[in-house]
């Protein structure tokens, strides 16, 4: 017996969602999402999941994971309830279900505390430098093992137990048994969909868009390794040094476009873009931007003079790693593909 | 007996001819005894014909005619009137249903259909040679109306019919007027105030001198029928001294210590026993519980200058030429344990909460507790497809947005649950669902045969219900107040109203109308109406439309101060009768009553208040009872009509060559026609150009064109550009 939680719609509304208790229960959302079936159907079951708020069906629900915002249900909803934007909020407050800090919910909330932790990280990075004396040797030193140490502990700390608890959420709490075979032969399904998001190709005319995310996270995950591990600011292989430009370049076009585009406001999905969207976007073209110029500042010899561009990009980089990654929109990344591999465990890895 | 009878057979331009043997009929009642004239026509009903028929029966001297055509529905009283104009009684014409009952059911089979049609037809040659000229009867009408129930509906019912010059009696069982709606402090789709709306019609009625009031009032007695029906009505003292000090009153009516249930507000509350329904209740005089002073000598003392013990009921009598029945319907009162109903303390119906919220100041409190959160669980006593009461109340769903709106705006955080089984906020009312929804109310859908079930934990009622919209998954709705939003039911005293003015009550105990499309507020009783919500569920709107227009139909009845009414009645044939009353008994309308004539005790039938119904007619032991145009020489010639034998040549369709169907002669084509073969000519042309050449509508140009082509005066060759249309041509003979 679930039990009506009139609350849960203000508490979603927080997130983002706004018109969705107009809706009538019509169900032309689900007719006319491309990639509902009679499997997964939705969006409407999570419609009226939030309008009830039986929030134990949403937390153990992947279906918020597996919607791509074409929009074309919010377009069609004749109660202009606006689907879309309600599985794009759940997709949020899932976010901040999953994460044992609780600060995800907190920053999605409150506009205040995102700014304040932004600045809190540009304050500590500035410290830190202050501590190196400004020295840029020391500092770049410092930033390559950031990065390194900062993968590594939001990996271990954060993502991992989150997604875990996402784990719990799906597939334990409801009570479903699965064999060990199948968590390892579902195992590619999963890396498929972290890296092409395959299934977001199901989407209608999504061709392009999917194509330039496509590239995106081609572009930052090579972005990521090529700073990482190869060093690229202190690489001297001609081949590290070329591989570099070419993707951050990669990394600030796409986000550049996809920038414009929230600007523009011209599609369902980028309409309604709330400030983690907006951020998410805006650090992943800046990070892109600054490191680009910061390589490019090394090759003529000019960072020295310009220590403040690479105490810019470090501070880029720390918010982007340090919250934006564990707490923000990155995790999406994650979810989605986690979403579609948890899925396939529960049909039996058919 | 009829011996000069003219028989017109119509081909309705194919719709007959095409299957039925129109000429050859024609050519067979030629030889008909009695049969003077008989022809075939393209069509009866056109100018023309209609000419040629009166010119028929002039220059023919016929006493009777017959037209075999279509429905009686349908053009009976064209070929009545063409009677009277050729100076017939309009009883001596009959019509023949030859398209309904003989070319379209049959067309499958032409060579039977014929035959049955010349069966018809010679039945209905029969029957118009018995035929008697009668003329319809007159009656004289009083021009005053009596209207019931001072609501909504008969007050607005009660202005117009005064004010197109009728004297009206308003007759209300209640202290005061405007029934149901003062019980709701707004009114949906606009919020006006209902009663500032009552105030303002209370008024208007009392500025119209030829409407008489009565309010504590019944209908005691009825007599008399159509223009003239006596009533006696009963009015209930209000035991309030009319000469006393006003000022005296006003003050009785503040300070009167005893107290009594509070009828008005469904007993939510006490009221004093010197009372009126609300401060602004209409009219102006307030009434004494006189019984429940009594029992308090104190009091009766203290207003003993105000208090007028000795008034009587009071009777009285006037005469009325119609009636309007507006008397309105009950809510539906749930069944103790209905819902919780009773057995919880937080449960109540529509009604109730309705009043309790427009009583509640800036908490909603009921019981000592404050209510925050309530649950409305819609179609309470209607939609039964079990029960009694199968049909939707049609303002419910309506009523209850309505509220959850209103309450939502005075108590903010309040929370509204809709658990309902279809929402059916027709029209306009439709933007009020759409508010509430998006204002955040849970709408949870359930299905008959699983009703929520409520339970009261001694803190709140628990609701537990299938979600039809969640895949049917078992819900639990945790509310402080459940409002039972109940339907409407007949009144409980319609079925008094209906023993004294005869109104048939329906199976949903409403009163019933003739017919719900062509007769809306007509009852089979002549000269008594309804209107408004004794004759089924209605919205205000609904009600004072419906009260209008029978207000409009017995303002049509009572202008002239005559009335024609239709001849056919019961005929008791004097000399057969010895009264045994056996006709008294089942004739429905009490028309039938014993008569003393010359000392022979006989049936008498009051032509006024007889429909024609025939039920009296089989029940006489004696045959002394028939019914006037269908009297039994008249039937019984048919049915010799119809099972002579038919000696007629019919051509079998199966034998008849193609050609000869082609080359089919019509004696003269109907006027359409001819402009359609003179605007073709010698091109071709589409039917969307006739249509406009023409100024023609295109459904009546295709309709003809199909005709014409049938018959190969017209064939199609071609589309036009858009192949939308096809081009016809004047087919070369």
């Amino acid at each position: 017996m679930a039990k009506v939680n009139p609350k849960f719609s203000a508490e979603i509304k927080k997130y983002g969602a706004d018109d969705f208790s107009a809706c009538f229960n019509c169900g032309t959302c689900t007719a006319t999402c491309s990639l509902s079936d009679e499997k997964t159907s939705f969006p409407r079951e999570m419609v009226r999941y939030s309008a009830l708020g039986l929030e134990s069906e949403i937390t153990s629900s992947l279906k918020p994971w597996q919607c791509y915002y074409c929009g074309e249900c919010s377009t069609d909803c004749p109660r202009k309830a606006n689907p879309g934007e309600l599985m794009m909020s759940l997709r949020r407050w899932l976010t901040a279900k999953y994460d044992w800090t609780g600060l995800s919910g907190i920053l999605y909330k409150s506009f205040a505390a995102l700014l304040i932790s932004m600045v809190l990280v540009a304050v500590g990075v500035i410290a830190v430098a202050f501590a190196k004396d400004f020295k840029l040797e020391e500092i770049i030193h410092f930033g390559h093992y950031f990065e390194m140490y900062a993968i590594a502990g939001v990996f271990a700390l954060i993502l991992l137990p989150n997604i875990i608890r996402m784990w719990y959420f799906a597939v334990i709490k409801p009570g479903k048994k699965i064999p060990f075979k199948v968590y390892v032969s579902s195992m590619a399904d999963l890396f498929i969909h972290m890296f092409t998001q395959k299934r977001a190709l199901g989407c209608d005319n999504n061709q392009t868009r999917w194509f330039a995310h496509f590239i995106l996270v081609i572009g930052y995950l090579t972005l990521l390794f090529t700073t990482v591990f190869l060093d690229w600011f202190s690489s001297t292989s001609i081949f590290v040094v070329v591989l570099g430009y070419v993707v951050s370049a990669i990394v600030f076009v796409v986000t550049f476009f996809f920038v414009l585009s929230r600007v523009k406001r011209k599609t369902e999905a980028t309409k309604h873009s709330r400030p983690s969207d907006w951020m998410f976007v805006a650090w992943l073209f800046l990070m892109g931007i600054t490191a680009f110029a910061v390589r490019l500042f090394i090759d003529m010899d000019i960072l020295d003079m310009n220590l403040w561009l690479y105490i810019l990009h470090l501070i880029i980089l720390a918010q982007w790693a340090l919250i934006i990654v564990p707490f923000g929109k990155w995790t999406h990344f994650l979810y989605r593909s986690f979403a579609i591999y948890f899925e396939k465990l529960l049909e039996g890895g058919k | 007996m009829k011996e000069r009878i003219g028989v017109y057979i119509c081909h309705c331009g194919g719709n007959i001819s095409d299957y039925v043997d129109v000429e050859e009929l024609g050519r067979m009642f030629h030889k008909e005894d009695g049969v003077v004239v008989s022809k075939d026509v393209m069509f009866a009903c056109a100018d023309s014909n209609q000419k040629e028929m009166v010119e028929d029966i002039k220059n023919f001297n016929l006493d009777a005619i017959v037209v075999a055509s279509c429905s009686p529905k349908l053009h009976l009283h064209t070929f009545r009137n063409v009677a009277s104009r050729g100076g017939l009684n309009p009883a001596n014409y009959v019509q023949v249903n030859v398209r309904e009952q003989c070319s379209w059911p049959h067309s499958d089979n032409p060579r039977e259909a014929t035959i049955k049609a010349a069966g018809l037809i010679r039945a209905g040659i029969k029957r118009v040679s018995h035929s008697q000229g009668l003329d319809n009867i007159e009656l004289t009408v009083k021009k005053s109306a009596l209207v019931i129930g001072a609501g909504v509906s008969g007050m607005k019912a009660a202005i117009d019919l005064a004010r197109l010059g009728n004297e009206v009696y308003l007759v209300e069982k209640d202290f005061f007027v405007g029934g149901h709606i003062v019980q709701q402090e707004s009114l949906f789709t606009t919020g006006e105030n209902s009663k500032e709306i009552v105030l303002k019609l209370y008024k208007e009625l009392k500025s119209h001198r030829n409407i008489t009031l009565f309010t504590g009032a019944t209908i005691e007695k009825v007599t008399g029928s159509l223009g003239n029906f006596h009533i006696d009505i009963k009015i209930r003292p209000r035991y309030i001294n009319t000469k006393a000090n006003y000022d005296l009153v006003v003050k009785a009516l503040n300070e009167c210590p005893v107290y009594v249930e509070d009828e008005f507000n469904l007993g939510l509350v006490k009221r004093r026993a010197i009372y009126k329904n609300y401060p602004d209740a209409m009219p102006n005089i307030p009434v004494a519980d006189i019984e429940v002073l009594k029992s308090s000598p104190e009091t009766m003392l203290k207003y003993a200058d105000i208090l007028d013990i000795n008034q009587q009921d009071e009777l009285l009598s006037f005469i009325a030429g119609g009636v309007l029945v507006t008397t309105g319907f009950d809510s539906y009162m749930p069944n103790s344990g209905e819902y919780g109903y009773k057995s919880s303390p937080y449960v109540l119906t529509l009604p109730e909460f309705n009043r309790l919220t427009e009583l509640s100041g800036n908490k909603l409190v009921y019981k000592n507790r404050e209510i925050k959160s309530v649950a409305y669980i819609y179609c309470v006593g209607s939609r039964q497809s079990k029960g009694e009461n199968r049909y939707c109340s049609r303002s419910c769903c309506t009523s209850a947005i309505f509220s959850s709106l209103n309450i939502k705006e005075k108590y903010k955080e309040i929370i509204s649950y809709h658990l309902f089984r279809d929402i059916r906020t027709y029209g306009k009312q439709e933007t009020l669902y759409e508010k509430s929804s998006a204002q955040g109310d849970i709408y949870i859908r359930f299905e008959e045969k699983e009703p929520p079930v409520v339970e009261f934990n001694g803190k709140s009622n628990i609701i537990k219900v299938k979600d039809y919209l969640s895949a049917k998954m078992e819900l639990e709705i945790e509310a402080d107040m459940v409002v039972l939003v109940t339907g409407m039911v007949s009144r409980k005293e319609s079925a008094n109203i209906s023993e004294k003015f005869k109104i048939p009550i329906g199976s949903d105990r409403f009163f019933n109308e003739i017919h719900p499309k062509l007769k809306p507020v007509e009852t089979v009783i002549k000269g008594v109406y309804i209107g408004g919500c004794c004759q089924g569920p209605k919205n205000i709107s609904e009600s004072v439309q419906s009260s209008l227009s029978a207000a409009a139909k017995i303002n049509a009845l009572l202008k002239s101060g005559t009335v024609s009414i239709d001849p056919v009645t019961a005929v008791i044939n004097e000399d057969v009768c010895s009264w045994c009353g056996k006709c008294e008994i089942v004739c429905d309308y009490t028309a039938i009553k014993e008569r003393d004539i010359n000392g022979k005790k006989i049936a008498m039938v009051n032509k006024a208040i007889c429909t024609g119904c025939g039920i009296c007619a089989p029940i006489c032991p004696v045959n002394a009872i028939e019914i006037a145009q269908y009297s039994d020489l008249e039937i019984e010639s048919m049915i010799d009509g119809f099972i002579q034998k038919i000696e007629l040549e019919v051509k079998d369709e199966s034998k008849e060559s193609k050609e000869e169907t082609e080359v089919l002669k019509m004696k003269e084509y109907p006027q359409l026609w001819k402009d359609i073969i003179q605007k073709i000519g010698e091109s071709k042309k589409t039917i969307p150009q006739l249509s406009r050449e023409l100024s023609c509508k295109s459904e009546i140009v295709t309709y003809n064109l199909m005709t014409m082509n049938k018959y190969g005066i017209v064939t199609a060759e071609g589309m036009d550009e858009d192949e939308a249309y096809y081009y016809y041509k004047v087919k070369n003979r």
